[in-house]
């Protein structure tokens, strides 16, 4: 199966993926309160006593967190072309590194938007100093610095070795932001995946199978936009050799 | 650059000719610190100046209000200012004279610039510090106790300026080569220093307010600036030779 067929398997996979996901998450997921306000009496939910009402915005969760790990996931593709690059100082690594920045920028993008209509919703806040709102902010604008920099050099050589630099310490900040974020100042974001946690069967089925279908979604995206810039370099190229 | 090693005596691999070539682009910077005080008197004045805007924020707070709380912080964003302008300053001279070139073409290991030029950038900034702290005690704090102990703080300055030293001399040498230069910087610098400016503010701030626990508050916060600082400065150490030789 060639690269182009399978984009499109991926594609389709990755619609499907997520799409069960939200009927999962939207049906079969702790039911909805009727009301969806705050309800601080608690309520009967499937013969337990929920103390903290699950609320409707609680179904974000499996939009939020599956595009928030994915995000990191992509962003490690920076750092790791970035290394290549400088390995070998092969263009197509440069293009790769650049391209896989822009899917983080859209997953980041997604992150803090699905994020901040929960905190909207759930803390009653558009934006709060949290650790992890906090560390996907300063991601934000590595990313956003990445683009800024590119921009502003204008030899092709350069401009490639100073981005793969600036990925690599960018990749390296954001988890050093994210721990001492965490440790520096108290914070109140709701730990999930630890030992014990809040996920039955059904919801981690259903969190899992975001978090495939938006791995996927994220590698479609990268696929076709590297195949854009190919394809732009290529007729790049053949202008060069027309007016020579 | 008149300072810098001519001979053409064995390039790397011999630890004494790397501490003698870093010993020398050392003294070229300090050298021509010591001449002109241009690098010293820049920062130093701006950081006045930014005391001087501190007083403008702080003028409606009444004398109610405890400045000890908001110290470390505005301490610390003074210093950031100021070693930006330091940081590219110190490299803007390299480049515009042409001595980075010079530099590259003498047999000198590109480590040994890195870390030549970083300490060069950490003393300036320990300096600047030096002289700011007690300025801003005599200013802000004159008659307010220092909650902790004293010698805590030039621990945490030193911990946080080895970071913004360390990293920010390979951003400013990436910002130097392109067209936005200081604000290349900036849009680099802040992001990247995050989340060690945090941890520094954190220290200072134990060691001014002394809150109970704020020993191992401080050294929980210094431990965390001094890991950022070992991994940042590792990496910059390994990339500094693709940045400087593109």
């Amino acid at each position: 199966m060639n690269a182009r067929k399978l984009t499109w398997w991926a594609l389709a996979a990755a619609a499907v993926l997520t799409l069960a996901d939200f009927i999962l998450a939207w049906f079969f997921t702790a039911p909805v309160l009727a009301d969806m306000s705050l309800d601080t009496a608690g309520r009967v939910i499937g013969g337990k006593l929920i103390a903290n009402p699950i609320l409707f915005s609680q179904k974000i969760f499996y939009f939020h967190v599956p595009v928030a790990i994915a995000s990191f996931a992509v962003f490690f593709f920076t750092a790791y072309y970035g290394v290549r690059f400088l390995q070998t100082r092969e263009r197509k690594f440069d293009t790769k590194a650049r391209i896989a920045t822009e899917v983080t920028l859209i997953f980041t993008l997604l992150t803090m938007l699905t994020g901040d209509l929960w905190t909207r919703v759930e803390w009653g806040v558009w934006w709060t100093w949290e650790p992890r709102l906090t560390t996907y902010l300063i991601m934000l604008l590595l990313v956003i610095g990445y683009f800024v920099l590119r921009a502003s050099v204008e030899d092709e050589e350069k401009r490639a070795v100073y981005a793969a630099v600036f990925g690599i310490i960018a990749f390296l900040d954001a988890p050093l932001s994210f721990a001492i974020t965490r440790i520096v100042p108290s914070g109140s974001h709701p730990v999930v995946l630890r030992a014990g946690g809040g996920l039955d069967g059904l919801q981690l089925t259903a969190f899992l199978l975001g978090m495939a279908g938006m791995l996927l979604f994220g590698y479609v995206i990268y696929q076709l936009r590297y195949r854009e810039e190919r394809v732009k370099e290529r007729i790049e190229a053949l202008k060069a050799a027309l007016e020579d | 650059m008149a300072d810098a090693p001519v001979t053409t005596a064995s390039v790397s691999s011999n630890p004494s000719s790397s501490w003698r070539q870093f010993k020398a682009i050392l003294r070229k910077d300090i050298v021509m610190e010591l001449r002109t005080f241009e690098m010293l008197t820049s920062m130093g004045l701006y950081t006045l100046l930014t005391l001087v805007i501190y007083q403008i924020a702080l003028s409606q707070s009444g004398s109610g209000f405890d400045v000890r709380l908001i110290a470390a912080g505005l301490l610390w964003l003074a210093f950031v200012f100021t070693s930006m302008l330091g940081l590219n300053r110190s490299l803007v001279h390299e480049k515009d004279q042409g001595c980075l070139e010079a530099l590259l073409l003498s047999p000198v290991d590109r480590p040994v610039i890195f870390f030549a030029k970083a300490t060069g950038n950490l003393i300036f900034l320990l300096i600047v510090q030096a002289l700011t702290i007690p300025l801003f005690f005599v200013m802000f704090l004159s008659n307010r106790p220092l909650g902790g102990a004293w010698w805590m703080i030039p621990i945490a300055l030193v911990v946080g300026s080895v970071g913004i030293a360390g990293v920010g001399t390979l951003l400013a040498t990436i910002s130097v080569n392109t067209r936005g230069r200081d604000f290349i910087l900036a849009v680099l610098f802040v992001p990247v220093m995050f989340p060690l400016l945090l941890a520094a503010v954190g220290a200072t701030s134990a060691a001014v307010l002394g809150n109970p626990g704020y020993f191992a508050e401080f050294w929980r916060d210094i431990a965390l600036a001094a890991g950022y600082d070992a991994i940042m400065l590792l990496a910059a150490f390994g990339l500094y030779e693709f940045v400087i030789g593109a």
